[in-house]
């Protein structure tokens, strides 16, 4: 168990430099969950599309309120 | 820095080396440090700023560093935010306002990952209320993001805002004042005992707080190891892609958003219907509560509404004050006055908070300063005291010149209703108990009150037995 839990830090990121200390475990997990996360929201988009084709359904992210626009940065 | 030219720094503003808040003649500024100089104008040229400011997401600031106002060393620049007229802890809110404040803190993540930034911090106390909205305060919680790193601020999220939200959802309102205790958030270990079975079926809480509190008991015994282990560079692998980071965030927005209200019955929640105000004497108050309001010639910047219920007469005040903080000790009534707030055409100058006046929020943190309790905050032009005093007398035993005291110490005018012995809401109440009252009469009441006040004018609600006076605190100002 020891050792999955070393080879698991080696693999995720520990920042250095944040001023509150993000903690070892929060880290990793979040590399670990991040791709699963990533694959569902694949997934629940593309339900979306299908269910769209049959009933009017709202695909909108709970991250985006009734002012978000597509406006992105200055590049 | 600050002992330097001794400014008024604000208590809880000195984890953060970026820079600090203070007052200096009233005002509240906020001085950005050299050292976070380039961050900060990335973050305000970069468009960031704006965009966040134009969603209404962050509070919006003047820069005024050309200005004569003093400030410490160091400063890049000096900055004067819009005032939040009331500081509110996540430990006074309700279950909705703290749902919105999470929320509100992920979509400025999202945003902020747009525009190449990161949230470094996900404080609950980051967030205000302000036109009954949440808005974020903290300008420089900001950071560069750096692609492949990991959100910094998921374990501070997790403790500030989903552990509270699902004990408060999945187990009772009244754990909310729990976050009074920890003032870092919930510890998800101690979340993860509390919370029920059917917490671990969802996938959310089971990822976010289960095996999240796992995994910090894992590597907190590791973190010696670990720490002597070299650091990976941004290019070997196991690196958290934009998307995996973007995945993280709706997780935990679907997570935060699937938590519904407790639907609890409280002592308080029917109040209104319940008690023996007939229509008549509800309209007869309202009307009397109203003309004691209209004092010619006094404009109210804050009120306080005390054992405000759902906030019936913090709407009827609001037309005269710049805000009216809306208190009760009952969750399920500020759930529902915070509701109100959002119905179209309510009054948006309502702050609706948990407040119980028989233990009200202490000052906490570092040297007991670093939130302020309620009395430090509650400085008011004047207190509406609707039937409470019967609940603090009677209920708790207060004597009634503290009463008087701690009334006098948060307002300069008081609107206060006295509810006599005769009322059917007392006699329930020392219909189980001995009566060890004798000073609870009209003249009792009158006689404590006269230290602290100066009695104007006293009426009677018709249709009852109660009375309400409308008095100024003595000593002028």
């Amino acid at each position: 168990m020891k050792l999955l839990l070393l080879s698991l830090s080696a693999l995720f990121p520990v920042s250095a430099f944040a001023y509150l200390d993000p903690g070892t475990g929060s880290i990793i997990l979040q590399g670990l969950i991040a791709g699963l996360a990533a694959a569902a929201v694949v997934m629940k988009t593309y339900w979306y599309k299908i269910k769209s084709f049959f009933v009017k359904s709202d695909s909108k992210s709970l991250l985006d309120d009734d002012t978000d626009s597509e406006a992105g940065p200055k590049s | 820095m600050l002992q330097e030219i001794n400014l008024s720094a604000i208590s809880s503003s000195f984890r953060d080396p970026s820079g600090f808040v203070f007052q200096h003649a009233g005002v509240i500024y906020r001085q950005v440090n050299d050292c976070a100089a380039e961050t900060f104008e990335k973050f305000t040229e970069g468009g960031l700023y704006q965009a966040l400011v134009e969603k209404g997401y962050l509070v919006r600031h003047e820069d005024v560093t050309d200005s004569e106002v003093p400030r410490g060393s160091a400063c890049h620049r000096l900055l004067r935010p819009v005032a939040v007229p009331y500081i509110s802890y996540p430990y006074e809110w309700c279950f909705s306002q703290l749902k919105d404040a999470a929320l509100l803190t992920l979509r400025i993540q999202a945003v902020a990952i747009k525009y190449g930034f990161s949230l470094k911090d996900a404080s609950a106390y980051n967030v205000q209320f302000l036109d009954g909205k949440p808005i974020f305060i903290d300008t420089l919680s900001f950071e560069c993001y750096v692609e492949g790193e990991p959100w910094v601020a998921y374990r501070q999220f997790c403790q500030h805002f989903l552990a509270p939200l699902a004990l408060s959802s999945l187990v009772d309102p009244r754990l909310g004042r729990l976050s009074m205790t920890h003032i870092d958030g919930i510890p998800l270990d101690l979340a993860c005992r509390l919370l029920p079975f059917k917490s671990r079926l969802s996938v959310g809480l089971q990822t976010h707080i289960h095996l999240h509190a796992k995994f910090q008991s894992s590597y907190a015994d590791m973190a010696g190891e670990s720490s002597s282990r070299p650091r990976r560079t941004k290019n070997s692998r196991g690196r958290i892609s934009k998307s995996g980071l973007h995945a993280i965030l709706e997780s935990l927005a679907t997570t935060v958003n699937r938590l519904k209200r407790s639907s609890g019955i409280t002592e308080w929640a029917n109040y209104y219907s319940e008690t023996n105000y007939t229509d008549n004497s509800t309209k007869a108050k309202h009307d009397l509560v109203k003309k004691f309001l209209a004092i010619p010639g006094q404009e109210f910047n804050t009120i306080h509404d005390l054992g405000a219920n759902s906030g019936e007469f913090s709407r009827i005040a609001a037309p005269l004050a710049k805000l009216v903080v809306s208190q009760d000790i009952d969750p399920v009534a500020v759930e529902s006055n915070y509701q109100l707030l959002k119905e179209k055409g309510s009054p948006r100058n309502v702050l609706p908070l948990l407040q119980d006046l028989t233990a009200p929020a202490p000052g906490i943190g570092w040297a007991n300063t670093e939130r302020d309790s309620f009395v430090q905050r509650g400085r008011s032009d004047l207190v509406l005291a609707l039937a409470l005093i019967h609940h603090l007398c009677i209920g708790n035993n207060v004597p009634l010149v503290s009463v008087s005291q701690l009334l006098a110490a948060l307002g300069k005018w008081l609107i206060i209703e006295f509810v006599p012995k005769s009322d059917s809401q007392v006699v329930r109440m020392l219909s189980t108990r001995k009566d060890v009252f004798p000073d609870y009469t009209r003249e009792g009441f009158e006689t404590s009150f006269e230290n602290d006040f100066v009695l104007n004018r006293v009426e009677r609600v018709e249709g009852s037995e109660r009375l309400l006076y409308i008095m100024k605190r003595r000593g002028g100002d």
